[in-house]
């Protein structure tokens, strides 16, 4: 099976490290990869298409040295492989352009303002990634104890796609 | 970034499933078994390699199903190539004295038999008693007409075995207990479509009020009716979305929690026994007494299931009572019903209650219930209550399995693989009590591990030809013991992988595989007791 992947992209390691704390109870089934830029973030995406991974949930700074945050958010809604990754924008200093361009051009899903409150990062990151296997995995048995259980068993209900047997 | 994992155990555990059935299709072509027919060496082949598939999975379950209608087909129909040109050689027997005939000597088969020819493709196996042996001729003590004609080759590929037509091994996916699940796919797909099992649910769970252990019987006693009706895993699934925000409330380290997630595919699995169309296994009981001859309607099956399925669900609710103690008090529940009051949702409502009432009521209007499955396929298509991707979405894979299944019992039983197979340990020492316990302890074991159709496929028409074989002797009743079996099957509730409700249940995260099988192992037990009481006291007061 596949892995499905979490990305989180912020030039301070700090807040990279605090970023990836308070999403760890997730790490088990989604592992998650850090990058300190938008470059480095490019080649994490091309190293988890090469594997025939997925990449499940952005979660990205946007003011950072180099390129902007909201391009390479632009840049994944173009790119096949990374169109439906779910996109969080986290950041405090995004003015009003660099977000109405995030929504217009990358389909951005959430924005979080910096400082955020860590249980409600993990439950947008939950959120995201109960949206991402319901579109994307076939067998969603596996994610029923780590995300979204009553909207999984939902889908499950309507779909039908675990029958009696 | 972590190396990707290596996928070598997925493709070796595949590898070794595929090689071991071919394996076990192989052998009957290379070994021949005294007192099987040809036929029967055939039917083995595909019955070893499906149970292989079957227990090993190196392709989907459905699949292996349509694989052996495949092989039936290629092999045992009369329109087979081996079977297309074929004709029995004849030969007239020749009276020495009274009762006394000659034969020649490759007319006796393995166990001293003679086939009488009957036509050029059908023949009849007698017993008879071997006087003397000479060089091409026996001498043989039997009664015959003076003139009849024997097979003269008794290896013959068509002795014993009549082949039949290609249609008999397709028309299975279009057999009455099929129609009948499919009507009961229809129903259950429109009422998920519109919410009906949703909403039920809410209504039915309004009077067990607040206190844990009501709720948890209101629980149960919902998830198993509508379980009864509905597919057991849509229905744990829905139950689920239920007890999830309950769960939430509870505290962690309260045994609550372990309750309320356990009590849900339990009562699923228990549901399921109560009407004809509760799950597959069910199915396949119904199609082997069905060739039997033997019809049971579809009150007359919720009647003899019933008190089963209420003991074994108060027994479980008492079980987990006493393993998972709840500390909670009371807690809000919150239910809300909103019927859909749209035509087509009135119209639904109208269909679902007028195909349960002709169901349940079968045995007094005589219409049978598989009849009656076709009033919410073709009524709620007409009304496009169910368009064209609602019936894409219906469990179609299932209804394979449980054809392929059906198929397979076909060709055990004519070709005499079935009887050939339990005549091996000679059963009439047996009471016939010690024989249900036998029969239900494995399939209790085997369901487990397996799914639970597969395991009434390969038990029941075991069962069944040692009824009409008179192998296990006098007082042996097939009905009661496929009964048994098929209930057995639905009994299984161990592991997560026993069945998908228990998967479903298990992946939620409440409860650890050990509370799992504290609770399976007590149903289990209890479950094979009580109907073996019902065996022995209440089931041969109805069928």
């Amino acid at each position: 099976m596949s892995k499905i992947y979490i990305l989180v992209v912020e030039d301070e390691p700090e807040v990279l490290d605090v970023v990836v704390r308070d999403l760890s109870s997730l790490e088990e089934t989604f592992p998650i990869e850090m990058a300190v830029s938008v470059k480095e973030a490019r080649e994490i995406i091309a190293e988890i298409e090469e594997n025939g991974d997925k990449l499940g949930l952005a979660v990205c700074d946007h003011v950072m040295p180099g390129e902007m945050g909201v391009e390479l958010m632009i840049d994944m809604q173009k790119q096949p492989f990374t169109e439906r990754t779910r996109k969080v924008l986290l950041t405090g200093q995004a003015g009003l352009d660099a977000t109405v361009e995030a929504v217009n051009h990358a389909r951005l899903n959430r924005y979080i303002a910096k400082p955020w409150d860590p249980e409600e990062l993990v439950k947008i990151a939950i959120d995201e990634l109960t949206t991402y296997v319901i579109e994307h995995e076939k067998n969603l048995l596996p994610y029923l104890g780590i995300l979204d259980a009553e909207r999984l068993n939902e889908v499950i209900r309507s779909r039908g796609t675990v029958s009696d047997h | 970034m972590k190396q990707k994992k290596s996928q070598r155990p997925v493709w070796l555990k595949t590898a070794v499933g595929l090689i071991l059935g071919i394996i076990g299709f192989c052998i009957p072509l290379f070994v021949t078994f005294t007192g099987l027919s040809f036929a029967g060496h055939i039917t083995l082949g595909i019955f070893l390699m499906a149970a292989v598939f079957w227990m090993m999975e190196p392709i989907p379950i459905y699949s292996t199903s349509m694989l052996v209608i495949f092989l039936q087909v290629a092999f045992l129909s009369s329109q087979s190539p081996l079977f297309s040109e074929a004709e029995l050689p004849g030969t007239e027997i020749q009276m020495v004295s009274e009762e006394i005939w000659s034969v020649p000597a490759s007319a006796i088969g393995s166990g001293d038999q003679v086939f009488l020819r009957i036509g050029p493709r059908s023949s009849e196996a007698v017993e008879v008693e071997i006087v003397q042996a000479q060089n091409d001729t026996v001498l043989i003590r039997g009664n015959f007409e003076e003139g009849a004609m024997i097979v003269s080759d008794a290896g013959h590929r068509l002795t014993g075995y009549t082949p039949v037509g290609f249609s008999v091994f397709f028309g299975t996916l279009a057999s009455p207990i099929i129609i009948l699940f499919l009507g009961g796919f229809m129903l259950a797909g429109a009422a998920v479509k519109y919410n009906l099992d949703k909403n039920l649910t809410s209504v039915l769970l309004k009077p067990f009020g607040t206190k844990p252990m009501f709720i948890v019987l209101g629980l149960m006693l919902v998830t198993a009716v509508l379980s009864a009706f509905m597919s057991n895993t849509a229905t744990t699934a829905m139950m689920m979305t239920v007890a999830i925000p309950i769960a939430a409330q509870v505290a962690k380290e309260d045994g609550f929690r372990i309750m309320l997630a356990l009590s849900i595919p339990i009562a699923a699995n228990i549901g399921g026994m109560a009407t004809p169309i509760g799950t597959p296994p069910n199915a396949i009981v119904i199609s082997a007494l069905n060739a039997q001859g033997i019809n049971i309607a579809f009150g007359t099956w919720m009647i003899l299931a019933l008190p089963l399925v209420a003991v074994l669900i108060l027994a479980a609710w008492g079980i987990m009572r006493v393993f998972f103690p709840p500390k909670i008090e009371k807690f809000k529940l919150d239910l809300t019903s909103k019927f859909q009051t749209s035509p087509k949702a009135l119209m639904l409502y109208f269909f679902f209650g007028l195909t349960v009432v002709l169901w349940v009521t079968e045995a007094q209007h005589g219409v049978p219930s598989s009849m009656v499955a076709f009033l919410p396929i073709a009524g709620l298509t007409v009304t496009s209550i169910m368009e064209k991707e609602d019936i894409r979405a219906l469990p179609w894979e299932v209804l394979w399995l449980v054809a392929g299944g059906i198929a397979l019992g076909i060709s055990m039983e004519n070709t005499g693989l079935a009887v050939w197979i339990v005549s091996s340990i000679s059963w009439d020492v047996m009471p016939q009590i010690v024989l249900l316990l036998v029969f239900g302890l494995v399939a209790l074991f085997m369901s487990n591990f397996l799914s639970n159709t597969v395991t009434a496929t390969l038990l029941i028409p075991l069962a069944v030809s040692m009824g009409t074989s008179g192998i296990a002797g006098d007082g042996f009743n097939l009905i009661i013991s496929a009964l048994l079996i098929g209930m057995a099957c639905n009994m299984a509730m161990l592991l997560p992988i026993s069945t998908p409700p228990n998967a479903i249940a298990m992946s939620t995260g409440f409860i650890k595989t050990g509370d799992m099988i504290k609770v399976g192992l007590v149903i289990g037990f209890v479950g094979i007791g009580i109907a073996l009481i019902l065996s022995l006291f209440y089931w041969p007061l109805l069928v």
